[in-house]
């Protein structure tokens, strides 16, 4: 078991309500969660659950109103928006659902925008971007702008663009949500395989049961409460940790 | 740097993805620019004119007079002739020479000219008609006859064109000028009360046409002695000293000068804005009611701006929001928006000045022909040549230039702001 300070994610007790004039909505109520570095896990459950709440929460993207973030050893409710920016920047990778890619930037220019923005020399981002083109099969398309691209392969290019950092966490707002049957599976066997070579811990908020399938570990989700946290062996056996039975 | 240089490529490209909005747009600010610099040169243009004409048919530049001449008008307040032999030294050093292009003195008065078929009240100008021809305008404009030489009688006499309708007199007649002597310290008095009647015979060698009404049936121009011995006054005594400058702009310098060289001396020395008092308040009027109008066209396109900016910000909040949850600081993502702004500034000032030098080119060589609005002639106190030239300096161009760009710059904080301060959850939730 990995200590506190080891915790990709760590989550104590947040909570989070969303208010719209008199009318409050809790998104999450009270959810601990503890992710190791190099999990693979998918948050799962019905709309309104709390799955992108919880995304956004963890990405600093969004404030708990109550309780501890730590996402890299850092408390998350501690930082200020320029220092939650950095940290983005630097140690969290984002795929979007809608894939969010730059309409005006080529593929390349894409997946090396963080790494722009980061300072990194010329060929030093190419090199990073070109071979993690060819780990995912964009190779030969650097040149074409997002409109000029499918689906499969637009997700592919937002995969990269979180990848190319380096970061320590990838979260993925319902990454295949927008892709058909054999895309997802291609997109779930590239997000596997870099999970697996470069031990990134990457998080997904999910309803689409390949991914869940695929997940090592699942968390559901229910009117933003933890209700069920599975984990898959390597073997395909599954522990509850929290909840009801498997 | 290099992220800046992301910024400017986006900023760049971000201006494309709407060709034609961004083309009505560069072309709005380009109108607006040009527009400045059309109305800029032709203003400038024709003020100048106005100046040049203006001091050319009166006091010139800088005029000097004795002290009190300005107020009174008094035709008896003089210059002492020691006065007026200091003056010419002070024009004949090296850097006034470069300045000055010519002096006049004049001795002023009034008088009855008489024909055998009329008669009418004049402005007699006693002139040295070498020194006038390098100051006053009248001289070219003679449309019958000659102007006044050096070797002119003193019966020889230059008047206007509507004077002689009025008297029905043609070159060559014969006038008769009755005037009073001048009662200043220096002139000879002829009788008790120092008033004398004079008269004498002229013949008339030139008329001029200006097309100024007060001075083309006022204003006769006659030899300096002839003037003097007329109205009773010494050798070297003027009514005032007109001078003409290379460039209106060195007027108050020279003004300066002249009063520090002629200091304790009973004279005035006057800038044409002093002179002229009513012509540089005219002028000034002209000058904020052009500024006014100006403003209000750059208002406009300032709104314009504004509008196709904020709305392609709005446009884009979604994207606004995924670059900041990308990493992107705010101030990163304003100057992005700024940078935007200032590309689209960028191509409309060039469009601008393209289209507003060339114009305003053609103005400088062809000039704005105006005689079309002044078929019946130009009103009477109106002086200014009815084709107008531009003249657009370089200080001018800079100037406008540098208006429009602040104020396009300074109209793209505002949706810079907005950019930077899309709210991350929300403008991710748009979709």
């Amino acid at each position: 078991m990995a200590t506190a300070t080891e915790w990709a994610v760590e989550l104590k007790d947040v909570r989070k309500t969303y208010r719209t004039g008199p009318i409050e909505v809790p998104a999450l109520r009270g959810v601990s969660l503890q992710i190791a570095a190099g999990e693979f896990t998918a948050a799962a459950g019905p709309s309104g659950s709390g799955k992108t709440t919880l995304l956004n929460i963890i990405g600093g993207l969004d404030r708990a109103d109550k309780g501890e973030v730590w996402v890299a050893g850092q408390n998350l409710q501690l930082l200020s928006s320029g220092e939650l920016a950095l940290l983005r920047l630097q140690r969290i990778g984002f795929v979007f659902q809608t894939y969010n890619l730059l309409p005006v930037l080529t593929a390349l220019e894409n997946a090396e925008f963080t790494l722009l923005l980061q300072g990194m020399p010329v060929h030093q981002r190419r090199e990073r971007v070109e071979k993690l083109f060819s780990e995912i099969g964009l190779a030969g398309l650097e040149n074409r702008r997002p409109a000029e691209l499918s689906g499969g392969q637009q997700q592919r290019v937002a995969v990269a663009r979180a990848m190319v950092t380096e970061p320590a966490l990838i979260l993925a707002d319902e990454p295949t949500a927008n892709l058909d049957s054999a895309s997802a599976i291609a997109l779930l066997d590239v997000m596997e395989h870099l999970n697996r070579e470069t031990g990134t811990t990457f998080i997904f908020s999910t309803h689409d049961p390949q991914v869940m399938e695929r997940a090592h570990r699942l968390i559901r989700l229910r009117d933003g409460e933890i209700t069920r946290d599975d984990t898959r062996s390597s073997r395909g056996t599954v522990m509850t940790v929290n909840g009801d039975a498997a | 740097m290099r992220s800046i240089l992301l910024l400017a490529k986006i900023s760049w490209r971000n201006l494309w993805r709407n060709p034609r909005g961004t083309a009505l747009t560069a072309l709005a600010l380009g109108l607006g620019l040009a527009l400045l610099l059309i109305s800029l040169g032709l203003l400038d243009g024709g003020h100048e004119q106005t100046i040049a004409d203006g001091v050319r048919f009166g006091p010139g530049h800088v005029v000097i007079e004795a002290k009190g001449y300005q107020a009174s008008s008094s035709d008896e307040l003089l210059l002492p002739a020691e006065v007026v032999s200091k003056m010419q030294e002070f024009f004949q050093t090296p850097k006034m020479k470069n300045i000055v292009q010519g002096v006049s003195p004049r001795l002023l008065g009034t008088g009855l000219l008489s024909s055998s078929a009329n008669s009418s009240g004049v402005r007699i100008t006693g002139v040295i008609a070498q020194n006038e021809r390098a100051v006053s305008l009248i001289p070219q404009r003679m449309v019958e006859g000659t102007y006044l030489t050096e070797s002119s009688p003193a019966s020889s006499v230059v008047i206007g064109a509507d004077l002689a309708h009025k008297l029905e007199v043609k070159i060559g007649s014969r006038v008769v000028l009755m005037t009073q002597s001048l009662r200043s310290p220096g002139s000879d008095a002829k009788d008790a009360d120092g008033n004398a009647m004079q008269s004498t015979l002229l013949r008339v060698s030139g008329i001029f046409r200006t097309g100024l009404q007060a001075v083309d049936a006022n204003i006769i121009n006659l030899p300096l002695p002839a003037a003097q011995a007329l109205l009773g006054v010494k050798d070297g005594q003027v009514t005032q000293v007109a001078l003409l400058l290379r460039q209106e702009g060195e007027s108050p310098m020279v003004a300066k000068a002249l009063r520090q060289d002629l200091a304790g001396e009973p004279v005035e020395v006057l800038t044409w804005r002093e002179s002229i008092p009513m012509l540089a308040q005219i002028l000034g009027l002209d000058h904020a009611f052009n500024y006014i109008m100006n403003a209000v066209v750059l208002a406009m396109v300032g709104l314009g701006i504004l509008n196709t900016i904020l709305m392609r910000v709005l446009e884009r909040r979604y994207e606004f929001g995924v670059c900041k949850a990308l990493g992107l600081m705010p101030r990163q993502l304003a100057v992005m928006v700024v940078g935007e702004s200032l590309a689209l500034t960028a191509i409309s000032l060039t469009l601008g000045l393209v289209f507003g030098l060339s114009v305003e080119h053609y103005f400088a060589t062809a000039g704005l022909d105006l005689r079309w609005i002044f078929k019946a002639g130009l009103p009477p106190a109106l002086v200014f040549d009815p084709i107008l030239y531009s003249r657009l300096s370089p200080n001018r161009i800079a100037w406008s230039v540098g208006i429009v760009f602040a104020m396009a710059t300074v109209i793209s904080f505002y949706p810079a702001l907005k950019a930077a301060r899309t709210e991350l959850p929300d403008s991710l939730k748009v979709l």
